[in-house]
């Protein structure tokens, strides 16, 4: 479905004359002017614009039309693709934003965006009314042979929204390019210039540039990576709190996460009152979050589990599914509860301004000044220390607590090589990280095989109380015992993955990290 | 990608109207479509207004002298193109004849297409030929429309049989009474009479409608031009049935 679009502004990006247009294109086609349309054109994207990463963009257009019943609109749903080929255009009925995929109607727009979206769910990026008008031209046959779309602001629906200019776009038609590039040039007569595709973010991200001077104060790499981490989690409080998708509490999980790594990382250099107030702050707030995601988890996972089972039916797992959606509904309350108080408003604001004090404080003078670059060798060099000791004390005895443990460090040491990524050579950190993270894969299957297996032995307790069917019980000791063997698969893969990561190429790449130090 | 032929060994039962007709609606709904008109009359292509020409003619699209990309034309309407009829395609069987595989040579050109498009429709000249048992290969769905008369009976026998016959991958043979006129009592019986058990017949009648014909002097499908008449609605009941779910 080749067409490719040429959007042509005028120089001063003031108003375009309809009446000159289409005077210049009727010196070589027939031109049919359609009537004036006021559409109202929301962009929408995911969260974190994983459309425009993948150079789709898709609109959800709303013309008004006069129907049996008075005003009414008109909807539809225009996929843009990257190569310029002409977009795919799909009629809808009252669509509401925020979204997942699956309430596109099927057909290729929903495969394509599904495919890329995942488990985000849509949300209006940006949102403009625009008059349209549509011209059509056309050869002696009458086809049509090219289009011209005169678009201008109407009014922006969000005040503060800068209205794109003026623009005329010629669509291109397959098989008539001849006639797409006449239009072009008699256009171009009319002294209008190439408009650059507008840009309307998604995210709206400003995460600040990374500190990389190895000589710089420590507690500032620190203050900017904690920062970032702040950010993450403002921005992704409203959609967490609004239950848009699971990606939310996701993310806004990792950054506490590194948050809370990234204290314990800087303890040498950091002032006390990080490890006394702010490093228990950010731990009950993972704890807070905690259940809500590992029920979002169960439930991603389940049609993945579902395929586990050999003699049950996959609809056996469905009370399951009942019992995940009911039990994290209420954790969901409990959270939001928690994220609504005063406590955590008060930490959100507190923090901010304790990083805002960090840099421009004196300096704690029970602690230690050091540079970003010492601080990251040195950090470094204990977390590889560390996973290099436990790792070697483990046998073909040890409990299951030792992997645990092994795999906290491995963490601590990811995290090292993150935090102080903008310190250490590029090339050598990604290696060193993909080298780490096939040991963390094992130390993860291991331990999250068990930690399953005990959640669904609770889930299967609760299930029973509340009169369960003898299937679903069924079904469920199948996925226990597939857990079981996967974690006998994960525990015989240690050794190897191990062995691995303690190979001379791996130690000689941790020596150039800092970490053979 | 999902193909689907307009078919009959009789001409004039409204394969093209059909072909043109459903097309519009498939890519109404959103599926990226395209029409082949493989009838050198060019009646789906006249209708789109689009000229029947095709450079190097039906020889170098068969030969892969060109490829079929390159013969494409977009229509007047969103998501949908048109492979336009060409006058040489009157010699497509020799041209067939002379290529490897020669049953399944247009299955093949279509195949360098399938990431484009979502729904590919091909409107068939009227005849048993080399043609034919390529497009009993490249389809996944025969649709075959009947004018209610005891000899459209025997043709879709003969059809059925020419399909079963046929070695290889066979499409789904789906009937349907077009230009039906319910005045006829002839035309109730037969339209009451037809065996449902060996072929499947489609609920949908089309009816002997002008705005139909008109399809050839507004040079446009009817849904476009008379949406809410009677023959846009029954044609897009026929979609309902017919359409790859």
């Amino acid at each position: 479905m080749i067409s490719l679009t040429r959007a042509l502004k005028a120089a001063d990006d003031g108003p375009l004359e309809l009446e000159s247009i289409v005077a210049v294109l009727s010196a070589q086609f027939d031109v049919a002017t359609g009537s004036k349309r006021l559409v109202r054109r929301r962009r929408v994207d995911t969260f974190d614009g994983r459309l425009r990463a993948a150079g789709l963009t898709l609109e959800h257009q709303l013309t008004a039309v006069r129907g049996s019943s008075g005003r009414d609109s008109a909807e539809q749903l225009v996929l843009a693709w990257p190569d310029g080929s002409s977009p795919l255009v799909v009629p809808v009925k009252d669509v509401r934003w925020p979204a997942p995929a699956d309430v596109l109607p099927s057909g290729p727009v929903r495969d394509a965006v599904a495919a890329v979206i995942g488990v985000r769910a849509l949300m209006v990026a940006s949102d403009e009314r625009r008059r349209m008008r549509r011209l059509e031209l056309r050869n002696p046959d009458g086809k049509i042979v090219a289009r011209v779309d005169l678009d201008e602001p109407a009014s922006p629906t969000a005040p503060a929204q800068p209205a794109q200019p003026a623009q005329l776009t010629v669509r291109r038609l397959r098989g008539y390019d001849d006639q797409a590039r006449r239009a072009d040039s008699l256009l171009a007569s009319l002294g209008l210039r190439a408009a650059e595709q507008g840009d309307i973010s998604g995210s709206g991200s400003e995460q600040r540039a990374p500190v990389t001077d190895r000589a710089v104060d420590a507690r500032v790499l620190l203050s900017t990576a904690l920062n970032g981490f702040l950010l993450t989690m403002r921005q992704n409080l409203p959609g967490l709190l609004d239950d848009v998708d699971t990606e939310f509490l996701h993310d806004f999980r990792v950054a506490v996460r590194r948050s809370r790594a990234t204290l314990k990382l800087g303890r040498p250099v950091l002032p006390e009152v990080m490890q006394s107030r702010w490093e228990p702050a950010f731990r009950w707030l993972g704890d807070l979050t905690t259940p809500v995601r590992d029920l979002d988890v169960y439930e991603l996972d389940l049609p993945a589990m579902s395929r586990w089972l050999v003699t049950a039916d996959p609809a056996d797992l469905d009370p399951l599914a009942t019992h995940l959606r009911s039990r994290r509904s209420v954790a969901r309350k409990a959270l939001v509860r928690s994220l609504r108080s005063a406590r955590f408003r008060r930490l959100v604001m507190e923090w901010g301004e304790e990083l805002a004090f960090l840099v421009d404080s004196p300096g704690d003078e029970n602690r230690e000044q050091r540079s970003a670059g010492l601080l990251a060798d040195q950090t470094i060099a204990r977390a590889y220390r560390r996973v290099a000791r436990d790792g070697a004390l483990i046998g073909a005895d040890s409990p299951a607590e030792d992997l645990h443990g092994l795999r906290k460090r491995c963490k601590e040491l990811r995290y090292a090589l993150e935090v102080f990524a903008p310190m250490i050579d590029h090339a050598a950190s990604r290696r060193a990280v993909a080298d780490l993270k096939d040991l963390q894969d094992v130390l993860g299957r291991f331990q999250d095989s068990e930690v399953q297996r005990q959640a669904l032995r609770g889930f299967a307790e609760e299930m029973m109380a509340g009169g369960t069917t003898a299937g679903a019980m069924l079904a469920m000791g199948e996925l226990i015992g597939h857990l079981d063997v996967e974690q006998e698969r994960a525990r015989r893969a240690f050794d190897v993955a191990f062995a691995r990561f303690g190979r001379p190429s791996s130690l000689q790449l941790m020596h150039r990290l800092g970490g053979g130090r | 990608m999902k193909v689907l032929a307009t078919y009959n060994i009789k001409g004039g039962v409204g394969k093209t109207t059909t072909a043109v007709n459903l097309a519009y609606l498939a890519a109404r709904e959103g599926r990226r479509t395209l029409l082949w008109d493989l009838d050198p009359q060019a009646a789906a292509t006249y209708m789109f207004r689009v000229r029947p020409r095709v450079k190097g003619g039906g020889h170098a699209l068969v030969t892969r002298r060109r490829p079929i990309e390159e013969a494409l034309k977009a229509t007047d309407f969103d998501n949908l193109d048109l492979l336009p009829a060409d006058f040489s395609y009157r010699n497509m069987d020799l041209d067939l004849d002379d290529t490897k595989k020669r049953t399944r040579r247009l299955g093949q050109l279509l195949d360098t297409v399938a990431a484009e498009y979502d729904m590919v429709i091909l409107d068939c000249p009227p005849s048993i030929s080399l043609v034919s048992e390529n497009v009993l290969h490249a389809s996944d769905t025969l649709l075959v429309p009947l004018i209610p008369a005891t000899l459209s009976l025997r043709t879709l026998d003969q059809l059925t049989r020419f399909v079963a016959d046929s070695q290889g991958s066979r499409p789904e043979i789906v009937a349907f009474f077009s230009m039906a006129d319910r005045r006829k009592r002839l035309h109730r019986d037969v339209i009451d009479a037809i065996p449902r058990d060996r072929t499947r017949v489609a609920e949908t009648v089309i009816p002997a409608l002008s705005i139909i014909e008109q399809m050839a002097e507004r040079r446009a499908p009817v849904p476009a031009f008379a949406p809410t008449s009677r023959a846009a609605q029954c044609y897009e009941q026929l979609w309902a049935e017919v359409r790859p779910r």
